[in-house]
């Protein structure tokens, strides 16, 4: 795919008069091909007109920027010609004129004769032969939005820019025109961005179609692809198999975005005060090497750079038990499994929807598969072994332990298997057991393998009950593990307070990846009231080579525990796309019509990249691109449902609008 | 008796100018004729003939009929000149007075309405400049100039020249953003940006302040010629008025307003020629 246009992680700041400032546009990325026709949609107010004009030059990125060929934009040209939203003609000259001084400024160099030929080419193209002496006062709309397209067009721009080119135009004047551009800018090749308010407009002339999130910090939610064949007509597009399918999904797109705007407009605005809402924290954790940045932002005083008095770092029993914590307010915040908070928010199980929020990413990778030293004995080295023996041993179903149902580590595991063939729901049994349990289970015999975090899986290699026969870089190296996860309503009542939070652990997940401070947090997560095990077991991959226990020599994993490099700690919402594809691929939730909405009110980058900026460290966020697991399964996060049907071993797909505040109003309504 | 002579040329002539308008435009004419008549009846009647104070409409009629009215082109030399030659003299000098203000006006408009450092500095200087009565400068200007009649001259160019100055300047600021953008995205040349798009946009305004500009030369002339002397309505009236010749004041005042009138007119007139129809 040969890039045309490349819009580079565009963000647009306005500054307030009050001295804060409004971020329109947060990190748009963008790459359109040549003679690509794309439309971007949004409701009004999210900057679909502001990004236009950062393409046109006339406004500016104040990150990023816009690359045409190859160049970088930096200041309006014809090769971008625009046509604007109210046509813009100058009233003082005829309709000849106007287009006159366009071609006569850009085409200097052709001799007049050839200059004048193309002016009565272009009024001849749109129809207004007749008009030619006219003045725009005596012009029709749809008439003046001809010539604006003619003068737009008579100067061969590389990118045509139009923004809301119909909008003030009755339906059948729109039509007509719509038709005639489709035809122009078929024959010319031209490049197409269309700002548009209008579904059937855009789905009538796209290639694809860009739909933009509300302001602030507007950024793209969803692109579609129009593959519907050219040329098109009005009267046949519609006839197309999948016209009102996509149709449906813009529109329920923008009501999403209505629906968030309602609700950005009830919500009680909190003050923001002096200092924080909030100085001394309950924080649930599970005694693993993950818990490092926790215990680092208490022990290294992180918490109370940023304003803490007293963190409590309570050890919990359970995911389980964090889960519930975090329900009935026992604790503030939490350190949870990736897929915990967005398991919640959509209402996991016979529980009722709680928005949960996730505005940091604590660690990745960190976790293993381990079976027990029996398979290994066997012969089985890789997940084609283990399949066989699944296969020869038809009498026996054994058992895998995982920690949550929500967790990494479960929906890594069926991943795992289910690639290999083999149903994680038929061929073997796969329980729930927690972490610091494990272990012992596995020695019990109550169970044969499991995936859960360090330093569980090197406490069984040390002790020789297993084996690890895939760490999770085999899977998938960069895989988001533990999460920040408060309620949401904690973060409106608290918003000075989770910043704070975000920030301190922030840089205490900075501090964790720092070589040369491992040896001493290893001493700290040592101590009893944190992971409380013997230092060799959690040494491995942390600090030292990791050893699988299948005799190979020990092998030094760089990222095995990931803490900040490589933009660990952004909770992108890709990522979350493909949590949510894969709870709802095993049952564990329905997949959300919702997503965008869902996916918006859990993984909250903008907070994230609020704590990000304050600390002067960088707030973006991972591209949408497509990307795949250990198999190669591409997965598209503008096609998730496709994903999902493309996967031969999953539960049938539930799908189902998930309500939010259905609960909340009840309440109100009940009070 | 010089109220009979004064009322027949009235008697004989009204009529015949009326009838050439009445039969289409009567309803246009008749109400202003008709309360024109209504003051002058009042006038009359609160100043009879034979009364002190002020003349009524007649009595100024029958003392300026000769030779200032049926002779608006005498010249008896010296000051003593028919009202019409008196008027041009006024007319000449607001005529240089006023044209140098509008060049100077108009240019230095557009510099400071392209120029934001440049309006940010001058604008407050002339916000305090433009209060200033016109002829508060005339004593000034015939210190510098020593001669009574560029100093009636810079006073009308004083005086005229700030709402032309502040006009253009908020036309050139009130450009429409999307012209500005037209002429950014096609990357006009700087002349081109000016003649295409930057005058004929900011027409409208100019001419505002042009008419503006008009009307306060013609208050300013009449004093400043009253000061100055020599041929010209000013100084007519303020002779008339120094030998009580209180007739005469009138039928100039009568001459200074429709001329004042003619001259707003004239420039609205040219504004509606070259301003376009989206414009307005």
């Amino acid at each position: 795919m040969s890039v045309f246009v490349e819009i580079d992680h565009v963000d647009r700041v306005f500054p307030l008069p009050n001295g804060s400032s409004y971020v329109a546009l947060k990190n748009i990325e963008l790459k359109i091909k040549q003679g690509e026709f794309i439309s971007l949609i949004g409701h009004s107010g999210c900057g679909k007109s502001t990004l236009l004009n950062i393409v046109a030059g006339l406004d500016k990125a104040s990150r990023g920027g816009v690359i045409l060929e190859g160049r970088q934009v930096t200041r309006p040209g014809p090769d971008r010609m625009v046509v604007f939203q109210n046509y813009s003609l100058l009233p003082w000259l005829t309709v000849y004129e106007n287009i006159a001084l366009a071609v006569d400024e850009v085409m200097k160099h052709l001799p007049k004769g050839d200059r004048k030929s193309i002016v009565q080419h272009h009024i001849d193209l749109v129809g207004l032969r007749q008009a030619v002496k006219k003045r725009p006062g005596e012009l029709s709309g749809g008439m003046k939005q001809r010539v604006a397209i003619a003068r737009a067009l008579a100067i061969r721009p590389k990118l045509l820019l139009l923004d809301e080119p119909f909008g003030a135009l009755d339906a059948l004047t729109r039509g007509g025109l719509q038709e005639q551009l489709m035809k122009i800018c078929e024959e010319s090749h031209v490049t197409c961005i269309m700002v548009t308010h209008d579904v059937d407009e855009a789905l009538l002339l796209s290639d694809r179609v860009v739909m933009l999130t509300n302001g602030p910090e507007s950024h793209i939610g969803q692109i579609l692809q129009v593959p519907i064949p050219r040329p098109r007509s009005r009267m046949e597009v519609v006839k197309h198999p999948s016209y009102y399918t996509m149709r449906n999904e813009i529109i329920y797109f923008l009501n999403q975005q209505k629906r968030d705007k309602k609700r950005k407009a009830t919500q009680k605005v909190v003050i923001p005060r002096q200092g924080l809402e909030k100085v001394t924290l309950d924080i649930g954790f599970i005694p693993l090497t993950d818990c490092a940045p926790l215990v680092v932002a208490k022990e290294k005083g992180f918490f109370k750079k940023h304003g803490f008095e007293e963190v409590n770092l309570c050890r919990e029993t359970s995911w389980n038990a964090i889960a519930s914590g975090i329900a009935t307010k026992r604790i503030d915040a939490a350190q949870m499994v990736a897929g915990m908070p967005l398991a919640m928010t959509i209402g996991m199980g016979e529980n009722q929807p709680l928005p949960i929020v996730t505005s940091l990413v604590l660690s990745r990778n960190g976790n293993a598969i381990t079976l027990s030293k029996r398979f290994y004995e066997q012969g089985v080295r890789t997940l084609s072994d283990f399949k066989k023996v699944i296969a020869q041993t038809q009498d026996r179903v054994y058992t895998l332990g995982v920690v949550h149902s929500s967790s990494m580590h479960n929906l890594m595991l069926r991943y795992w298997l289910a690639s290999g063939g083999i149903d994680p729901d038929r061929d073997v049994n796969l329980i729930v057991i927690p972490p610091q349990q494990m272990v012992a289970s596995l020695k019990a015999e109550k169970i044969d393998g499991y995936c859960v975090g360090e330093p569980w899986n090197s406490l069984a290699v040390n002790e020789d009950l297993g084996f690890v026969i895939a760490t999770d870089l085999d899977i998938w190296p960069g895989n988001p593990d533990k999460v920040l996860g408060v309620s949401e309503d904690w973060v409106n009542q608290h918003p000075q307070t989770h910043i704070a939070l975000i920030k301190a652990l922030l840089e205490a997940c900075q501090y964790c990846d720092e070589p040369r401070n491992r040896e001493e947090i290893l001493q700290l997560l040592c101590q009893p009231q944190y992971v409380g095990s013997a230092p060799e077991s959690i040494r491995p991959g942390f600090i030292d080579p990791y050893n699988r226990g299948t005799g190979e020599a020990p092998q030094l994993l760089q990222r095995f525990n990931q803490f900040h490099l490589d933009n660990t700690n952004c909770p992108g919402r890709v990522e979350g796309l493909w949590l949510l594809t894969q709870l709802a691929r095993w049952g564990i939730t329905p997949f959300p019509k919702n997503w965008i909405e869902i996916l918006e009110r859990v993984r909250r980058v903008d907070l994230y990249g609020e704590a990000a900026r304050q600390l002067r460290l960088s707030d973006l966020e991972p591209d949408r691109d497509p990307f795949k697991l250990f198999d190669g399964m591409v997965f598209n996060p503008d096609d998730p449902m496709g994903y999902l049907q493309r996967l031969d071993i999953r539960h049938e797909i539930q799908v189902k609008e998930i309500i939010l505040d259905a609960a909340k109003t009840l309440q109100k309504a009940m009070s | 008796m010089t109220a009979r002579t004064a009322r027949r040329p009235k008697s004989n002539k009204l009529p015949k100018f009326l009838t050439t308008f009445l039969q289409d435009k009567l309803a246009i004419i008749a109400p202003p004729l008709i309360a024109i008549a209504v003051f002058m009846v009042i006038w009359q009647l609160l100043c009879p003939p034979g009364s002190k104070g002020l003349p009524g409409p007649l009595q100024v009629l029958g003392e300026t009929w000769d030779p200032y009215i049926i002779y608006p082109l005498f010249d008896n030399g010296g000051t003593d000149k028919g009202l019409g030659l008196q008027i041009f003299a006024s007319l000449q000098r607001v005529g240089i007075g006023f044209s140098l203000a509008s060049l100077a006006g108009i240019g230095l408009g557009i510099l400071i309405g392209t120029n934001k450092v440049i309006y940010r500095a001058l604008d407050p200087l002339f916000q305090v400049l433009r209060t200033i009565p016109p002829l508060a400068w005339l004593p000034i200007s015939l210190a510098a100039f020593q001669q009574s009649n560029p100093s009636a001259i810079f006073v009308i160019f004083i005086t005229s020249i700030w709402p032309i100055i502040i006009n253009t300047t908020v036309g050139v600021q009130q450009i429409p953003q999307d012209y500005r953008n037209v002429a950014k995205v096609l990357r006009l040349s700087r002349q081109k940006y000016f003649l295409k798009i930057l005058i004929p946009a900011a027409v409208p305004y100019i001419f505002t302040g042009l008419r503006i500009g008009i009307g306060l030369s013609w208050l300013a002339i009449i004093a400043a010629e009253m000061l100055v002397g020599g041929v010209g309505i000013g100084f007519f009236i303020w002779d008339a008025y120094n030998n009580s010749l209180l007739s005469q004041i009138i039928l100039a005042l009568v001459y200074v307003g429709v001329v004042g009138f003619l001259l707003d007119r004239i420039v609205s007139f040219a504004a509606s020629k070259v301003v376009a129809e989206e414009q307005k």
